[in-house]
Order: structure tokens, then C-alpha cells, then sequence
């Protein structure tokens, strides 16, 4: 099959996602810097809140939608050895996202727009970040539908099979992108944009912030499912050993499809609009998504154990250094595992109601989301790049040394900068702060734990640096060496046979998913129309 | 790579993964220890909210 449209669609998308974390990576270390109070020439609130905004849309919006909709593009073409159904539209999708980011950069860059990648209300940025960052959402429904088209085509035409594993984790996300982006894109048409474009006077930020929470803790497993499904589809065969159970697979992928939905609430532990009852159900909720991901770290370190084992691993845990350490898949897992682990530690320490108060709003929380985003999430999606980078630009991989030394210095560096992070966050330091320079003992115990985050921050840029250099010159190496290479799946231990329906198909969960939402949203949201409520003005630029 | 036999590899195959038992629990057994530290040594010795 030819396959230059999908090769071009993958490149092009992820090429903007890898562009956009470069610049982040350069902000990350300028906030780090400026926030210490070290280096008194940085000092300017306006341009940190200007670049944290910056920083967040990039990393959490640009990079990660631009990387899902590329990645997905080339696995559903060549697990279901199909072309991209309607490249026109896929392409239409590609510059619809990329013209929404390049209007949200305008104001954020100006600094009209420095309202956080959360963009709370009654915080106000100017109307082109919203419309902006709107377009880059209906680029991605166009991804999502053509994934979904995809898939059900494909099992039209193949009514006894099962949909290959790498297609079903792929329409799973497609499918929780849809749900997701539901409730930010209500917030954005009803509420916000109306109000930034000045046809209404005030906001409820109470229905506001409701509203981004349907989106905000789903939003994090959109960007892990890649992560996921790179562990059960590449991890095992680069490994040198099989999928211990596609079954565990497919229910784990379903199981944070419906359950990451109706749980958002954990974000509006403090908020006082919503009842404590609603608040306990979702951080009941919270904790359901622990089992898939359980499930999720025992297949594929099963599968790893099987490697070990084949590669002349003996013992309990002696296979652990028969494993493949030089294959940049299989070192990227083993990383991102035990960063999940401590990630996921401290996601259970915010989804405990009581304790949450402890945390909330300090800087153990954006310790935890750097760990989990940048440290588990964004190494797997280093590891997808250096696989596919050969077989998408038919150019060998310039240095896998090179890789190696990233992947590693990438892990040092988010321990590094994550670890003071998180006992800052016990100290008391606030998060969403330009400065900590107050000058009295408790501000003064934080600095060695600064300028740890600061060499973190260092590390990590030259890292980011050097992927994004091992990728360039890659593309562009002028040897005419030619990389044959293709995509390669893992193979299941034991291949199902017998699957039922709803291990293979979304119509059941699409209507559970429904539920769920209407149990868990349906009264928080409508209480805002039966009961009094007080607007706010806009506060902003 | 080790040279395995056909009976070697197929009783790899076939094994139980005790090893990733072993990691599963030890990393939740972790967790829960942990969590009981932060919640009973740090959290509940700060006291209430002013």
C-alpha cells in the first residue's frame, strides 16, 4: 500500500506537537528561574503569567492533540492496512487545529491571554485565545470522526474479526476525546465566548468551573491512552515477547473510557458550588481508575517478565536485567512505570477527599501533573517518535545512543525537578505564584528545594533539546541510506477467539458513558437554572 | 538472546508471572503505606482548619 498521505499526515501533525514542546521546554525553564527570586533581573509577573499560560497550552493542548491525531492517523491506517479515510478532511482537520493555535497565540503572547491553561472565570483573556483554542478542538472532532469512520468501516467489512488491538485503543480515544471536550466546549460557546466577546456583562464561575471539570481529569487519560496503547502494542514485540493477555488489554482500555468521565468533581473538592455528596461519588469514581491502571502495569510487566525470561533471566526479579535496556521502547516503559508509580501515589493523595486539603492548591499539584504529564505520558510519546520517525521519513534513526542518553537524562530531570515539587507543596508554597520571595524563614526553607527545580528544569531543557535534535537530523540526514523498516504489533500470548461484542465494539459503553455522565453531571449542572446564582464581572487584561 | 529449547521456551511461556506478582504487590503494599504515613503522620498532625 502506498502510503505517503498517511506518512505525511503523521509527520506533519507530529511535527507541530514536537515544535510546540520545544518552545515549552524553553518557557519551563524561564518560569523556574523567574519564580525562584535568584535572579532579580527575570522578575516580571506579567511576562511569567504571560509564559506559564503559554507554556500550558503549548505542552498540554498543542502538543498532546497534535501528537494523538498523527499517531492515530498511522496506526489506524496501518493496523486496519487501510488508507485514511478522507485525507481532504484529515488535512482540512490539520489546518483548522493549527489556525485556532496560531489565533490562541496572538493574545497569549502579547499577554492578553494570561489566564492559565485553565482559563478560570472570572479570569478574562481576550476572545481570540477562546476562539482559538475552540478551532483547535473542532480540528480534533475531525481526527475523532475519521477514526471512528475508520473503524466501524472496518468492521463492516470484517464482521467476524476482531478489531486489531491498536485500532480499538485508538477509537477508544477518539470516542473519550468526544465525551471530554463536551463540557469545555459548552463552557467556551455558552459562557465564555459570548462574555469575552462583550454580548453579556457577567459569568457564573460556578457553572463555569463545573463545566471545565467534566473535561479536566478525562483530558489526562486522553493523553495517556497513546502512552497505554504503546505499552500493549509496541512494548511486548520490541521486548522480544508476546502480550501476556489482550483481554486485560481491551477491558482496561474500556474501563478508563467510561470511568475517567464522570469523576472531574476531584478537581472542585474546595469549590463551595457543588454539595460534598457529589463530591464523594466522583472521588469514589477517582478511585475505580486506579483498576485499569493496575491492569494495566501487571500485563505489560508480565509481558516484560516474558522477555526477560526468553533473553536468559532467571529468579524472581532476574529477568528484570536480561531486558532489552538498549531498545528505546523497552527503556521508555520500564522509566515511565516507575514514574506512574510515584505519579500515581500522589493522584491518590489528591483524590482522598479529607487529605486533598492538605495539597490543594499548592505546589504538590503541579509536581503531580508534571510527573504524571511530562514524566510517564511524554516519554512514551518520545519512545512512539524514535520508533516511527525511520519508517515515516524512510531515514534510519541518526544515533540510538543519542536517544538512550535523552530518555535518561529526560527521567533524571523530571525527579529532579518534580521530587522538591512535591515537598514544596507540603512546606505550604502556593502554586499559580510569580514569585516566593517574602523574606522570612518559611520562604528562605524553600530555596535549596528551588534551585534542585531549577537544575531539574536545566536538565530537562537540554533533553527536550536533544530529542527534538536526534528527530531533525534524522529527517534531514543528506545519506542516502534508505530505512525499510515498518510497523510492527505485538502479538497476543494467547490470541482470542471468542471475545464477546462489548470487548470489541463501543455502542454498549457508548450508552453506560451516557449514564454516568447524566447521573454525575445531570443535577450539578441543572441546579444552576433552578437556583439563584451570582454572576461575576469580567477581571483580566 | 539465550539459547533456549523448544520445551524451555514453551515453559516460559506457559509460566506464571510470580515476578510481576511480586512488583504488583510490593508497589500497592507501598502505596498503602504511603498513603497511611501521609494521612496519620503528616495530614491528621496538622490539625484542624482555622
Amino acid at each position: 500500500m502506498n502510503d505517503n498521505t498517511e506518512r505525511n499526515l503523521a509527520l506533519s501533525h507530529m511535527s507541530v506537537a514536537f515544535i510546540a514542546f520545544l518552545l515549552a521546554c524553553i518557557m519551563g525553564v524561564y518560569q523556574v528561574l523567574e519564580r525562584s527570586g535568584l535572579f532579580s533581573s527575570l522578575d516580571s509577573p506579567s511576562v511569567y503569567f504571560a509564559s506559564v499560560s503559554t507554556h500550558g497550552v503549548l505542552m498540554a493542548y498543542v502538543l498532546t492533540t497534535f501528537f494523538i491525531m498523527g499517531f492515530g492517523y498511522y496506526t489506524a491506517s496501518t493496523t486496519l492496512k487501510m488508507p485514511v479515510w478522507n485525507p481532504k478532511l484529515a488535512w482540512g482537520g490539520f489546518w483548522l487545529a493549527l489556525f485556532g493555535v496560531v489565533l490562541a497565540a496572538i493574545p497569549l503572547l502579547t499577554g492578553l491571554a494570561s489566564v492559565l491553561y485553565t482559563f478560570y472565570p472570572p479570569v478574562q483573556a481576550h476572545y481570540l485565545f477562546y476562539l482559538g483554542a475552540t478551532l483547535l478542538i473542532v480540528g480534533s472532532w475531525v481526527w475523532c470522526g475519521i477514526m471512528l469512520m475508520m473503524f466501524y468501516q472496518w468492521k463492516k467489512e470484517n464482521p467476524d474479526e476482531l478489531v486489531p488491538l491498536a485500532m480499538f485503543a485508538t477509537a477508544a480515544n477518539a470516542l473519550l476525546w468526544l465525551w471530554t471536550s463536551a463540557g469545555v466546549a459548552f463552557e467556551s460557546l455558552f459562557l465564555i465566548i459570548p462574555w469575552s466577546l462583550g454580548w453579556v456583562d457577567t459569568i457564573d464561575p460556578g457553572l463555569a468551573r463545573t463545566l471545565f471539570s467534566w473535561t479536566l481529569h478525562p483530558i489526562v487519560y486522553f493523553w495517556l491512552i497513546p502512552a497505554y496503547t504503546a505499552f500493549y502494542v509496541f512494548v511486548p514485540k520490541q521486548a522480544g515477547s508476546f502480550l501476556f493477555s489482550e483481554e486485560a488489554a481491551r477491558a482496561a482500555f474500556l474501563v478508563l473510557v467510561v470511568f475517567s468521565l464522570p469523576i472531574g468533581f476531584h478537581h472542585l473538592y474546595m469549590d463551595p458550588e457543588q454539595a460534598k455528596g457529589w463530591k464523594m461519588l466522583h472521588g469514589i469514581g477517582t478511585f475505580v481508575v486506579t483498576i485499569p491502571t493496575f491492569l494495566t502495569g501487571f500485563t505489560v510487566i508480565a509481558s516484560l517478565e516474558i522477555a526477560g525470561r526468553l533473553r536468559g533471566g532467571k529468579g524472581l526479579l532476574g529477568w528484570i536485567g536480561s531486558l532489552q535496556w538498549t531498545n528505546t521502547m523497552v527503556l521508555s516503559v520500564i522509566l515511565s512505570l516507575l514514574m506512574l508509580i510515584f505519579g500515581g501515589f500522589g493522584g491518590l493523595v489528591n483524590a482522598s477527599y479529607a487529605m486533598n486539603a492538605m495539597v490543594h492548591n499548592t505546589a504538590w499539584v503541579p509536581g503531580h501533573f508534571h510527573l504524571i504529564f511530562a514524566g510517564t505520558t511524554v516519554i512514551m510519546y518520545f519512545a512512539i517518535a524514535y520508533y516511527l520517525w525511520p519508517i515515516l521519513t524512510k531515514k534510519p534513526l541518526i544515533s540510538n545512543n543519542m536517544a538512550l542518553v535523552q530518555l535518561w537524562t529526560w527521567f533524571i530531570g523530571i525527579c529532579i525537578l518534580t521530587t522538591p515539587w512535591h515537598v514544596l507543596g507540603l512546606l505550604g508554597q502556593p502554586r499559580r505564584i510569580s514569585s516566593v520571595v517574602y523574606n522570612n524563614l518559611l520562604t528562605l526553607s524553600w530555596q535549596p528545594y528551588e534551585l534542585a527545580m531549577i537544575f531539574g528544569g536545566l536538565i530537562m531543557m537540554g533533553s527536550g533539546g536533544l530529542f527534538v535534535y536526534v528527530l531533525y537530523k534524522t529527517q534531514f540526514n543528506p545519506s542516502a541510506e534508505v530505512f525499510e523498516g515498518s510497523v510492527e504489533y505485538a502479538e497476543p500470548l494467547h490470541k482470542p477467539t471468542d471475545l464477546p461484542e462489548y470487548l470489541n465494539d463501543f455502542k454498549l459503553w457508548n450508552k453506560v458513558i451516557a449514564v454516568l455522565m447524566a447521573v454525575s453531571f445531570g443535577i450539578p449542572i441543572l441546579q444552576f437554572f433552578f437556583m439563584d446564582t451570582y454572576d461575576s464581572s469580567a477581571w483580566g487584561y | 538472546m539465550a539459547q533456549l529449547s523448544d520445551e524451555e521456551r514453551e515453559e516460559i511461556l506457559n509460566s506464571k508471572p510470580i515476578g510481576t506478582w511480586f512488583l504488583l504487590i510490593s508497589v500497592t503494599a507501598s502505596m498503602v503505606l504511603g498513603w497511611l504515613f501521609l494521612y496519620y503522620g503528616v495530614f491528621i498532625p496538622r490539625g484542624v482548619i482555622n
